[in-house]
Order: C-alpha cells, then structure tokens, then sequence
C-alpha cells in the first residue's frame, strides 16, 4: 500500500487530517473518522487479522457511509415482515453485504455475527454475498444485525424472503441426490460385476450367478429410474420439438441394455450388462453436474435491483413523515428524498431544487439540475438537496425495470454457439441409430442370436460422451483457471465468442477509467495569484459540496478562513475569503462572459483560475489494449459522455476508433453493425446503461466495482482492480478451443476405430463401456491441462 | 459362500440407509453451498488473533 493511502479503505489520505489508528503497536494513517472507527472496531474486537489475511481493497471499499442510515426502523413489525420469516420469536433474513470482496470479509462478518448476542447463526457465501442469520427477536432485531455489519464499513441490504428460494438451488440440491445414487449404484453394481466375470472364468454355481445378477438389477433400478431419469425427459422433448439431442441415443442404449439385462436375468441368459448401464449413467451424470456449477456460477438477480434501489423511503403523508419499505410505494405518493440518497421510483419533483447524478441510467457523467415539475428516474442519486417528489411509476414499470428488461431481452434473443453445436450433435446422433439399427438388422439375418449383444456394443462404444464432454469439460476447466485468474465466467458461450472476438469495445467512465474525478492541470488566469493559493481556496470552498467533482479536491489542504459557504444547484459553490467572495464552479457562475469547459474559480466577477477535471485512467489500461493489439484484436472506446473526453481519453489510450454521446441504443447498433460484418465483438463495461449492450454483445466482461445489473447481463466478472485480466482470458479461450479441438479430434478418431470392431463383433458391452469411459477420462485429463495456464 | 446370500442384502440395507441420510442432508440445506466450506478451513476462527503487539 502506498504511503498516503488509508490503512483501512486505501483512499488517499488528507495530509491536513491526522486520524490514525494503533494497529499491533504500529500507527496506521486513516483517511475520516469513519475508517478509524471501524479499524478500531476491529481491532478492539480482537480480528485485527483481517488486514493480514484480506486481499488489497479497492479504493473506497469498507469506508462506512457517512449518512447513518436509519438502522432502528428496520426493527419494526412491517419492516420485519417485509424482510424477514420469522416463527415463535426466531427470525431469519438474507442480507445482502455490499463492499465485501474477499474471504476474509467473510470471516469477519461471521465472527462478528456469531459473537453478537441472539443470533443462532450467520452464514456467508463469499461468491454471491449474502449472508443468511437466524435470530432470537427478544434479544436483537433486524436494526441492529444490520447496523453491526454497517459498523464494520459494510452496506447491508436486507432481501425480500422470496428471493431467497432460487430455482438453481433447487436444481443443485436434486443433481446431487442423483449424481449420489448414480456412484453408490455403480460402485455397488461394479462390485458384483467383478464376482460374476471371475464366475465366468472360474467357475461359479448357477443360483450364485442368479442371486447376483438380481441384487446387481436391485441396485441398478434406482439408478436408471432415478439418476438417469432427465435422460429421458431430454430426449423425449428432443423427439416433440423434432431435433433430437445427445440424449436420444443415450436413453436407447440405457433403455435396450437395462431391458435386455432383464431379460438375461429371467431367461438365465448368457450375460447381463448392468454394470455398462451405471457406468454410463454415472459418467453421463458427472458431466452434467459439472457443467451444471459452472452455469450456476453467477450473481443473482435480486441482490442486484435491491442495490441501487433504497429499501426504505420517507413517504410524506397526512400523519407526517413516515419510513416505509420502498415495496409498499404506490402511484400519487408524495416521497421526501435527502441529498446523497438514491430515488426509489419514477416521479416529478415537486418541491426543491437539486441535481441528480443518472450515470446509471443514461450513462451521463455530469449531474443534471431538476427543479419543480421535471421528471426524475429511479436508480439516480439526489446530490444536492432535500426535494420531494410525487410517484408516478414503480418496480418494473419504472426506466430502471425497463432496462433491465431490454438487457434480458437481448440475452435471450443472442445467437448461441450452442444452438449450432445442437444441430450438429443431432445429425450425429441420427447417424449412430441408423448405424446401429443398420449393424442390428445384418447381424440379426446372418447370426440372430448374437444381434443384441453387437448392437448393444455399437450403441455403448459410438455414445457421444467424450464428444459430449469433450467442450463442458474443457470449458469447466476453463471457467476454473479463469476463476484463479480473477475472472467469473458466468457465461460458459462466452469463452468460445472470447477466443474468435477481433475488436474489443471498452465503456470509458469507471472501465479504462477508475471513476474518480482528479484535478488534471491547473491554468491560472490572473497574476496576483499562484496556483497553489487557487488550490488551496477551491478545496476550501468544494468542503460543503457533495458533488462528485468535489471529491477531486479532497486530497489537497484548505487552510483558508472561509465564511457564508454555499452551494448553487447545477452552479458551484461559493464563499467568503477575506472579504471576497469567491466562487466556483461553471464558467458563467464564476465570472465568465461566456460559457467554457473546466472548473473556474473566480473572485468577485474576474476568474482567476480554471482547474480541467478529468477521470484518472486505470494504471495498465494503456498496456492491456497494446496487449490486445498484439493479440489482433481491435480496441474501440463507446461512452455516453461528450466527445472532447472521449477523444482525450481516447489518445491517451492509443484507440483510432471512438464513439462519444452514446446512448444505450446507439451502443447496441455500433455492436449490431460490427457483428453484422463478421466480426465477432467483446463489450467491457461497468454501467446499467451498459446492460443492454452487454447483453447484446458476443462476449461482455464487467468490472465487479460496477453496477450489479451490468454484472449480471455480463458473461464474465472481472473481480480484480486492473485490466490486464482481459488479455490473459482472450490467451486461455484460445487455449481453450485449442483443447476442445483436440478432444473432439481424439473422440471422432476413438469412435471410428471403435464403430468398425464393434459392428464386426469383436467388442463386448463390458469392454465397450470401458472403452467409452477411458476416451472420456482422456478427455477431462486433457481439458484439466488449462487449470495450469499460465503458472509458468 | 452361502454367507453371500445375508451379506449382500445386509450391505444394500445399509446402502439404502447411507442415501436416505444423504438425502436428508441436502434437504436441510447442508450441501447448498458447495464453495464457502473449501474456504472455511483457511479462516481459523476460535483462535483469537493476538490483542497485543507481536510478530
């Protein structure tokens, strides 16, 4: 860590400001009292350990809010209601833990939750940040659960119940319990089979032969009716919608094996193949289950909206100021919003003047003035001052929900490479059942008895398992590595759309930037004055402003006297120094005739400085997109802000091809005509302006830092602080089709050399079933190369 | 060999018994994070992290 940045959030420390804290007898610099109260929290409460386990936090990160959220109105019956299930004086919540980011925070928050009084138990999955507590509601209420995590620098968000309940948990929960019969069928079933094959050498007593073979039937049932049973489901929708999938020629050959089985069993017929059918159903369920994780591997929906959106809001009534869940807000409701709280709901303001940051909506960097009777849209930020609004529209309705709507749109309409692979593994699998029932029917005219067996053997031997598991395999391993390398894949496609991509689309705001304003270079414009002193009165001026432009004049000392400071909405700020009064902000407020771009500060009608404020780019972004060009890819910056910064942002950056004043459909067009000119086009954005394009893109990455529901329309989730990531991920996924190329090369070579024995008889079930399982191991072990990518 | 014929079905019997606790478990919610656990054994939380300075 750098000398002047927070021991405890990493942000730059004030050097006027001297908060520190005494952590394991060293002085540590804090940067607001906010920090040194955590680090002290955290200290006093003995986990100082958390700063030697945790990884290096982005700036910001675990610095407390400033505005203490009104924590005690969640105690109430409603707001537990609304929040939380709750029984016989127990309560049980998930709360989503905003600004956590690695193991270590999870530990923290668990021993804090287990050391507070009346909570039974907290658990925490560090991937999808929730935190699932159960409670005694006579000893702590939900206020105080969620105060204790604001305390330690998170941002608590209470989940509604409902979301609670995810469908892929239910998924997992009934893939384990099959992939479970199917092994302990197969172990069991293997076991036997290895008595009745020494019987078929050694010899072995009829009615031994006869029990086994029925306890092997007994124990390979449930596996077939049970673990293979979405086989079956699969392939009979396969056969409605008329495109028959891998999973036809797998439900025939575990339907004819287990019934000819069966009736070898009853008949006392020469052999059975119980131990092919579990094998195969073992195999099939392994793959699949391995395939499921990595498609669950993702950030959930609901945590996502409840982030921008408040829990809470002041609804202004005929009893007065009333705090009540953001779900019960209606149409016509008349809303008080503080300056530095978001907006809940689509209104028009009714009362105040303020500016509201909608960087999130329309990607616009700039605050926008509102006064009475402009509309103002859910999910942007109220800067300036209290306004109350009238609500016109809520949840889905609202800007926010339709754009969350279009970016999921835009997912499901996306042209998948799987859909072509389907279509192809169809063809395949009409070319082994006309094999097979080609095989059947010349062995059934020249030697009728042996007809089944030999069938039985092409089906089990040409079964498309190492083809079929030759790309999830690869893929799996490839999300994995990824994983290690700071990348989530969410998205299995996008590894295949990262390897064939030639141009790279970045968002400039929070991607190739960090997102924080800083004071680029200061012009001053009047002689009686050094830049120094201008500095140093623009900091003191910008300490009552919540605008984000301020925070660039945080870092810089302001020890003026100042007086009468105040804020012009839209404006700037102004305040009196020596008995002059200076302004900042906007050209024309400042002083100028006209208006111009920068920040000036003026004294009494004459500027005498003008500050260019411009977003600081993130260390490796020049280095990542020279890595990308060398990699053949082409690098375009898109942004929706005006086109002066984007060129700027562009040059420094080394990009030829730039878009500025984007809006969120001009994005999805520029993406749109590249793709309908062969390219293939990865998107990098961190916005919910970006969801759409995101989702439109061929492969889409989003900073972690940025918005939840960018994160979510995105195929991979860039964890770390840096970009340099992106390059590594586009050398695996080209690794990565290199391996699905050999795999799938070695199972088209293994099957033809198998298909030809098979069909001539020389290959019994049992060896086919060994046969198939070892091209299928050689082609995990092959995939399982990618986990060392890299590790040079 | 005839012991065979009570071993076997004793070993399906607890065969059947082990997939009815597993199932249990997954029911209860014991196997509905298959990530955090793997973690969990890095994070040693009953020692308490030295209050005073040393190494």
């Amino acid at each position: 860590m750098s000398a002047g940045a927070c021991f405890h959030c990493a942000l730059p420390v004030d050097p006027r400001d001297q908060y520190h804290v005494e952590i394991d007898g060293e002085l540590k610099p804090v940067c607001c009292p906010g920090c040194k109260a955590v680090a002290e929290l955290i200290r006093d409460t003995g986990m100082s350990n958390y700063y030697t386990m945790r990884d290096a936090p982005q700036p910001g990160v675990g610095r407390p809010a400033n505005d203490a959220a009104e924590w005690p109105v969640y105690d109430r019956e409603d707001m537990l209601a609304a929040f939380a299930e709750s029984s016989d004086g127990m309560a049980e919540a998930t709360i989503y833990a905003g600004g956590m980011y690695c193991s270590a925070c999870s530990w923290l928050i668990e021993t804090t939750m287990a050391r507070t009084p009346g909570i039974v138990s907290a658990d925490i999955n560090p991937v999808t940040h929730r935190l699932r507590v159960r409670w005694h509601t006579a000893d702590v209420g939900l206020g105080g659960i969620l105060a204790t995590l604001a305390n330690l620098g998170y941002d608590p968000q209470p989940l509604a119940p409902e979301s609670a309940a995810r469908p892929e948990l239910l998924e997992q929960r009934a893939a384990l319990k099959r992939l479970l019969v199917a092994s302990l069928g197969m172990m069991q079933v293997m076991m036997f089979a290895v008595g009745l094959y020494a019987g078929d050498f050694q010899g072995m007593k009829p009615d031994m032969q006869y029990f086994l073979r029925w306890v092997s039937l007994a124990v390979t049932t449930p596996v077939v009716f049970y673990s293979a049973r979405p086989f079956f489901t699969s392939a009979w929708r396969g056969i409605v919608a008329r495109a028959p999938g891998m999973d036809l020629p797998v439900s025939i050959a575990i339907t004819a094996a287990f019934a000819g089985s069966i009736y070898m069993t009853i008949t006392h017929g020469p052999s059975t193949w119980f131990d092919s059918v579990v094998m195969f159903v073992f195999f099939l369920t392994l793959g699949r289950f391995l395939e499921m994780r990595a498609r669950h591997r993702s950030i959930d929906r609901s945590a996502a909206l409840s982030n921008v959106l408040p829990n809470t809001v002041t609804r202004c009534g005929e009893d007065g100021q009333t705090t009540i869940p953001s779900s019960q807000l209606v149409a016509g409701d008349i809303v008080l919003v503080r300056p530095g709280e978001s907006i809940a709901a689509d209104g028009v303001l009714v009362d105040g003047d303020t500016a509201v940051d909608e960087a999130l909506l329309t990607g616009e960097a700039s605050p926008r003035p509102k006064s009475i009777g402009d509309p103002v849209l859910a999910g942007s930020i109220n800067l300036d001052s209290m306004i109350q609004l009238r609500v016109e529209t809520t949840g889905s309705d609202t800007t926010l929900g339709t754009i969350s709507r279009m970016s999921e749109r835009a997912r499901y309409t996306r042209p998948t490479v799987v859909q072509i692979a389907d279509r192809i593994a169809s063809y395949i699998v009409v070319a082994i059942l006309v094999i097979a029932a080609a095989v059947g029917t010349f062995w059934y005219i020249t030697a009728p008895d042996r007809a089944f067996v030999v069938t039985l053997s092409v089906l089990v031997v040409t079964c498309p398992c190492a083809l079929a598991l030759a790309t999830p395999a690869a893929f799996a391993a490839a999300g994995t590595r990824l994983a290690q390398l700071r990348l989530l894949v969410t998205n299995g496609n996008a590894i295949e759309a990262l390897a064939r991509s030639t141009r790279i689309l970045f968002d400039k705001t929070g991607t190739v930037t960090r997102g924080v304003p800083v004071i680029e270079a200061i012009e001053v414009l009047d002689d009686g004055f050094d830049s120094e002193q201008c500095l140093r009165i623009a900091a003191a001026l910008e300490t009552v402003s919540t605008h984000p432009i301020a925070s660039a004049f945080r870092t810089y000392e302001k020890d003026v006297a100042i007086s009468d400071q105040s804020v012009a909405v839209g404006n700037g700020v102004s305040g009196t120094v020596d008995n002059e009064v200076w302004r900042l902000g906007r050209a024309e407020f400042a002083g100028a005739a006209a208006a111009a771009t920068g920040v000036y500060l003026g004294v009494d009608g004459r500027l005498v400085a003008r500050f260019s404020i411009s977003d600081e780019l993130r260390e490796d972004a020049a280095d990542t997109i020279s890595h990308l060009a060398e990699l053949g890819l082409r690098a375009g910056l898109i942004s929706g802000d005006g086109e002066a910064a984007v060129r700027h942002t562009a040059g420094k950056l080394g990009i030829a091809d730039y878009h500025a004043n984007c809006s969120p459909e001009d994005k999805l067009e520029i993406i749109r005509t590249a793709q309908q000119n062969g390219e293939t086009v990865i998107m990098v954005g961190d916005g919910i302006n970006d969801a759409p394009v995101l989702a439109g893109a061929d492969a889409s990455i989003a900073p972690a830092h940025g918005a939840l529901l960018a994160q979510i329309s995105a195929d991979i989730v860039l964890v770390g602080h840096d970009l340099s990531p992106v390059a590594t991920a586009i050398k695996l996924s080209r690794q990565t089709l290199k391996i699905v190329r050999q795999n799938l090369a070695w199972a088209i070579v293994y099957n033809a050399a198998a298909l030809p024995l098979a069909a001539l008889g020389y290959v019994p079930p049992w060896a086919a079933a060994i046969g198939m399982s070892a091209s299928s191991l050689i082609v995990v072990l092959n995939a399982l190369r990618l986990n060392r990518f890299g590790a040079s | 060999m005839n012991v065979l014929y009570f071993l076997i079905p004793l070993a399906l019997l607890l065969l059947a018994g082990a997939v009815w606790a597993f199932f249990w478990a997954v029911g209860s919610g014991q196997f509905d994070d298959l990530e955090t656990p793997a973690m969990r054994i890095i994070m040693d939380d009953d020692t308490k992290p030295p209050e005073s300075p040393d190494t």
